[in-house]
């Protein structure tokens, strides 16, 4: 879980060169998930930040077989993670669920470790900790 | 993520033909990623691209740029781009210039062993020449400068920013391979930053240091705070003057830089200087726009909030990364000159520590060309290289060496540490980092 935006070339970029297991977030300025594993894991974000190169970079985690699960993004989907994600699953057939438009409550009510069910509606779930069920765009 | 028989957005019948195969299976490939695309963004249909594009795709470097696999076919399907592009600087194989160990060499050799194929499929797409790499494409010896209101769809964050804000064109932050296939359909999205509502600032950045900020903290911190929404920046005026002279326009691209790098802000207007805030003001401004002060402790704070990634945090500096962006030719005759003064200055012939400055190879041509100048800088030891300084770092090849940079965007990306220019060229010509900065 990040308050603050998801660089995804930045967290990726030690992971995409050489076969990990599991990515590690590299990114030493987002101190919420530096050095965490990032791996079929559900990120909660407001959105994702930095360099264009990150359009590859979802391609790349997809075609290694290290993506996140999923996408939660309190706001609207930046146009970044949108086409690398849509590039990730028409190209290498990798579809990483994304829901937007989630609400800054919903990040506030998250918090690590948390189990979260996502429905096809868009509606998602906390089952651990707080109990909220935000419904996002799909 | 959306199906394409269940879209709100409304395509042409060329877009929808296209869609359904009628131009064979690999454009309809590329149409589907479009059109997803502009449908994530809530675009109301595509419009045409009316320029060339620029690209953040020239490494043959996984993860980065599209693999070969899909570029053979897209070359094998006969696609190439609607109009000529330029690319972000090349891959890191001009050793010569750059002073790298034995393995590190062996390293970007490997990493970059399919480059040769690569940059022959960029040329097969629409690459406009062999030399059209650099981050800083519309400086006129390169000559990628679109002109105000033209549709675009570029990636590299330093470049869409700069084409939005300075230049006035029109394009979103489109990522890696995004760029390639919007520029094949010559369609982008209708949304975002194309749109006179997506251009209007959200956010007023009032500007209240005591002199000139860095550009690269300046955009920093201005990225953190506003992400991806538009910043109408006031305070600058002052110390700029109005209007964009030279000087101005290398400013606002370092500062784009670090804003696209340390946020996700594809567009920001400033105050009495760039295009659509000199002619709208603060019309430009939302009703309901929320406010940041920046003063000087805002940036002492972010500046020292900045961990220290050498694996030897005390050892000394070893090497010097100036240029990312690429540096104008203004702004390389500037370093030539502090650096110079500098070394005079302490009766030294050479810079103590091995330095390398990155520009576009249009703009090294052109220096190269001055044999005063050039000899100044071979004189003190600095080399000089058309690639990129981020890529020395990909794959750990230079991860945890004492490096210092003046980019807060190659700080961002790297295990270097940043340091303002003034105090840069100190620890260039000391070969120690003292006192305050440690």
């Amino acid at each position: 879980m990040t308050h603050v935006g998801f660089n995804a070339y930045a967290s990726f970029s030690t992971s995409i060169h050489t076969r990990v297991e599991a990515a590690q977030c590299a990114d030493s300025s987002n101190q919420e998930l530096y050095g965490k594993n990032l791996t079929d894991k559900i990120i909660c974000l407001p959105k994702t930040t930095g360099s264009t190169s990150a359009g590859a970079v979802w391609q790349r985690v997809a075609r290694m077989g290290v993506a996140p699960k999923a996408m939660l993004f309190s706001q609207q989907i930046d146009s970044l993670a949108a086409g690398g994600l849509i590039v990730a699953d028409v190209w290498v057939g990798k579809r990483i669920c994304a829901v937007d438009q989630l609400g800054d409550e919903f990040l506030e009510s998250v918090k690590d470790g948390d189990r979260i069910v996502i429905r096809e509606d868009g509606t998602v779930t906390i089952t651990s900790g707080q109990q909220t069920e935000p419904r996002g765009r799909v | 993520m959306t199906d394409v028989d269940n879209l709100k957005i409304k395509l042409a019948q060329e877009e929808r033909d296209i869609l359904r195969g009628k131009q064979g299976p690999t454009m309809q490939k590329v149409m589907k990623t479009v059109v997803l695309y502009g449908e994530a963004l809530g675009a109301e249909r595509l419009v045409d691209i009316e320029g060339e594009g620029h690209f953040v795709i020239p490494w043959a470097s996984p993860g980065i740029a599209p693999p070969l696999e899909m570029l053979d076919e897209l070359v094998a399907a006969g696609l190439k781009t609607k109009h000529p592009f330029t690319l972000d600087p090349n891959a890191p194989l001009d050793f010569e210039s750059l002073g790298l160990r034995p393995e590190q060499e062996q390293a970007l050799e490997h990493m970059y062993r399919d480059q040769a194929r690569y940059d022959e499929r960029m040329l097969q797409l629409g690459l406009r020449d062999t030399d059209a790499y650099t981050c800083n494409p519309y400086l006129p010896e390169v000559g990628n400068i679109p002109k105000r209101g033209t549709i675009l769809a570029w990636s590299e964050s330093a470049c869409a920013v700069f084409a939005n804000s300075v230049l006035g064109a029109r394009t979103n932050r489109n990522g890696a391979i995004m760029d390639l296939l919007s520029n094949i359909v010559g369609k982008t999205p209708l949304a975002g930053l194309l749109t006179d509502e997506g251009r209007r600032a959200t956010w007023l950045v009032e500007v209240r240091t005591a002199k000139l900020p860095h550009p690269q903290l300046l955009g920093a911190a201005i990225g953190r705070k506003v992400l991806e929404d538009v910043p109408f920046i006031v305070g600058l005026d002052c110390f700029l003057g109005s209007g964009l002279s030279e000087e101005t326009l290398d400013y606002l691209q370092e500062m784009g830089a670090a804003c696209a790098t340390h946020g996700a802000v594809g567009l920001y207007h400033v105050e009495n200087i760039t295009p659509e805030a000199v002619d709208q003001g603060t019309g430009l401004l939302a009703p309901d726009h929320a406010t940041y002060v920046i003063d000087d402790q805002e940036l002492q704070d972010l500046m020292a909030s900045y961990l220290v990634m050498w694996a030897n945090k005390e050892a000394k500096p070893e090497k010097c990364y100036i240029g990312c962006p690429h540096l104008s030719l203004r702004q390389l005759y500037w370093w030539t000159d502090k650096i110079h003064d500098a070394l005079q200055a302490r009766r030294q012939s050479q810079l103590a520590i091995e330095t390398v400055i990155f520009a576009a190879p249009q703009v090294l041509q052109k220096f190269k060309a001055d044999a005063k100048a050039h000899e100044r800088l071979k004189r003190a030891g600095v080399k000089l290289s058309v690639t990129c300084a981020e890529t020395l770092f990909e794959g750990g090849v230079s991860a945890g060496e004492a490096v210092i940079t003046n980019s807060n965007k190659l700080r961002a990306y790297s295990t270097a540490r940043f340091f303002p220019d003034k105090e840069l060229v100190e620890i260039l010509v000391s070969g120690e980092i003292r006192g305050k900065l440690k």
